[in-house]
């Protein structure tokens, strides 16, 4: 097999560290005494199971390739942990199962997407967030009752965002308190995302109000074109106050977020 | 000498009761662990330095409290066996022993469970205390295992008879500190969640309220149950639902 090492060695020669996407415990286990050798070891996962130090949190359990490496250098970049231009290889899984595959990637500061920021650097927990953007994938795949539905959800920054819309009608979360991590949320959005609006949701994941029509100011807001209503209304809220927007598109089913007036993630709820 | 004669022989009756006992002993171990398997102990005990070391010699948990219950029913068999055979004849020492055995037997039961406990609850507030990422932290386990332990110690010794009033008064002085401590400590904790329960209950104002709150006015961000998060121009303030209730709330309009 000596052989096989000379045509694929390269892939690995001479990296600054070596990334694990989602290890599980025994392969961490194998990979640890390479770290008293001199080589970086840096795990990313939506999880610290095996109790690494350095760790990545993932915020979705991505499952397109290319997005997951690029967070999980993003978020490494953003902690300091490795430096642009070190060239690293990433061991990941690309079928089911266990690490499969081993890329070799070089970290690049200038070209950041702000995926990272948007989940760790916003006003809202990052946990909230990310059952926020978990509601609006389940929502995507299932639609309502089989046909697609769309969906706006701003996350953040609540007081101000009430301030800068108004209500449609009543408010079905008057005096409630329900959080979006809570399991009955996802049924109950289902429901309530025939409604027309937003649902606003605090910094900690309460959620405050559906039914908002948002009012902000929307000059200088530049999201691609062919959008509608829904996309710019949500870059224009975030733009205006410190929240994300988390919008389900209810003509290409997309999940979009945005963060200061800024589209910075897209995904599609079918991969999930 | 015919069957009806040998049938009344002390030394026959004392073997079928001894017989008639490990039997039942027997049963009662395995109907036991049975009931401790279904009713999902060993998933509970799992991890417990009890278990591990119940492991290490080849047993488990279940088995052990089986055996326990098993050889309570052959110690009293033998104990009717010696005393139908007329081996011991002492009425004295038979009121002892009927008397002590099933409290020795009730002190063993509450030690096993008193350490699984223990071990149990040292794991738990341990797992809970990992997310504080404070060295000292890792002390308060350690003080709720031992704390939980000689409770049980004491029980186990009270139940064979030993005299505990000094450990008692110990343990008093102990919990009393714990209880006075405590409520000093988190009065303000107290005071706060009963005005945020008023205050999540009847919602006074809500997140997106301009209110005044002393001499701090803004927009409501967060109310929870201890404080309540009010957003000026520049400034965020963590305000205490104490100082809500004392310093009035003033809501502001436009």
């Amino acid at each position: 097999m000596d052989g096989l090492d000379d045509v694929f060695g390269e892939i690995y020669d001479d990296v600054d560290a070596l990334v694990l996407f989602s290890p599980s415990g025994s392969y961490y286990e194998r990979v640890a005494p390479l770290e008293e050798d001199g080589l970086d070891v840096i795990v990313v996962g939506t999880e610290n199971t095996v109790g690494a130090d350095p760790f990545v949190e993932l915020p979705l359990e991505f499952s397109a390739v290319a997005e997951r490496v690029r967070f999980g250098l993003e978020g490494a970049l953003e902690q300091g942990i490795i430096e642009g231009g070190d060239v690293l290889a990433c061991a990941t899984s690309v079928f089911d199962g266990g690490i499969d595959t081993v890329s070799r990637v070089r970290a690049n500061a200038e070209d950041q997407l702000g995926l990272y920021d948007l989940f760790s650097k916003s006003r809202a927990d990052a946990d909230v967030i990310k059952a926020v953007f978990e509601v609006a994938i389940n929502l995507g795949k299932k639609g309502q009752k089989g046909k697609p539905v769309g969906a706006l959800f701003v996350v953040g920054d609540a007081g101000n965002v009430m301030n800068k819309s108004r209500p449609l009608s009543y408010n079905p979360f008057e005096k409630s308190h329900v959080h979006v991590g809570d399991p009955i949320v996802t049924v109950m959005l289902k429901e309530f995302s025939r409604l027309d609006g937003a649902f606003v949701i605090s910094d900690s994941g309460k959620i405050v109000s559906a039914y908002r029509y948002l009012e902000p100011a929307a000059e200088g807001v530049d999201i691609p074109k062919g959008l509608g209503a829904r996309h710019m209304a949500a870059g224009a809220i975030t733009r205006d106050t410190n929240s994300i927007a988390v919008v389900l598109s209810e003509s290409d089913g997309m999940v979009r977020a945005f963060k200061a007036g800024e589209l910075i993630l897209e995904v599609d709820p079918e991969a999930y | 000498m015919d069957a009806q004669a040998f049938l009344e022989e002390p030394a026959v009756i004392a073997a079928a009761v001894l017989a008639l006992g490990v039997v039942v002993g027997y049963l009662v171990g395995r109907l036991n662990e049975e009931l401790l398997t279904a009713a999902g102990v060993p998933d509970a005990v799992e991890g417990t330095p009890f278990e591990r070391s119940a492991q290490s010699l080849g047993t488990s948990t279940v088995q052990i409290v089986a055996r326990l219950s098993s050889w309570f029913v052959y110690g009293i068999a033998a104990l009717t066996a010696i005393h139908i055979a007329q081996l011991i004849d002492t009425d004295r020492f038979w009121a002892d022993v009927t008397l002590f055995l099933p409290q020795l037997f009730v002190a063993i039961l509450v030690l096993v469970v008193g350490f699984i406990v223990a071990d149990k609850a040292e794991l738990m507030v341990g797992e809970y205390l990992r997310s504080v990422k404070l060295p000292e932290a890792s002390l308060i386990p350690r003080v709720v295992k031992y704390s939980l332990l000689y409770v049980v110690i004491l029980i186990a010794l009270a139940q064979v008879g030993v005299n505990v009033l000094a450990l008692l008064v110990l343990l008093i002085v102990y919990s009393a500190g714990i209880v006075i401590v405590g409520a000093f400590a988190f009065k303000d904790f107290l005071v706060s969640s009963a005005v945020g329960i008023y205050l999540l209950l009847n919602q006074p104002y809500g997140i997106g309220d301009r209110i005044r709150i002393g001499d701090r006015s803004g927009i409501v961000q967060e109310v929870d149950i201890f404080v309540t998060i009010v957003e000026s121009e520049d400034e965020q303030y963590v305000i205490p639902n104490r100082q809500v209730f004392d310093a009035g709330i003033v809501k502001l309009r436009e």
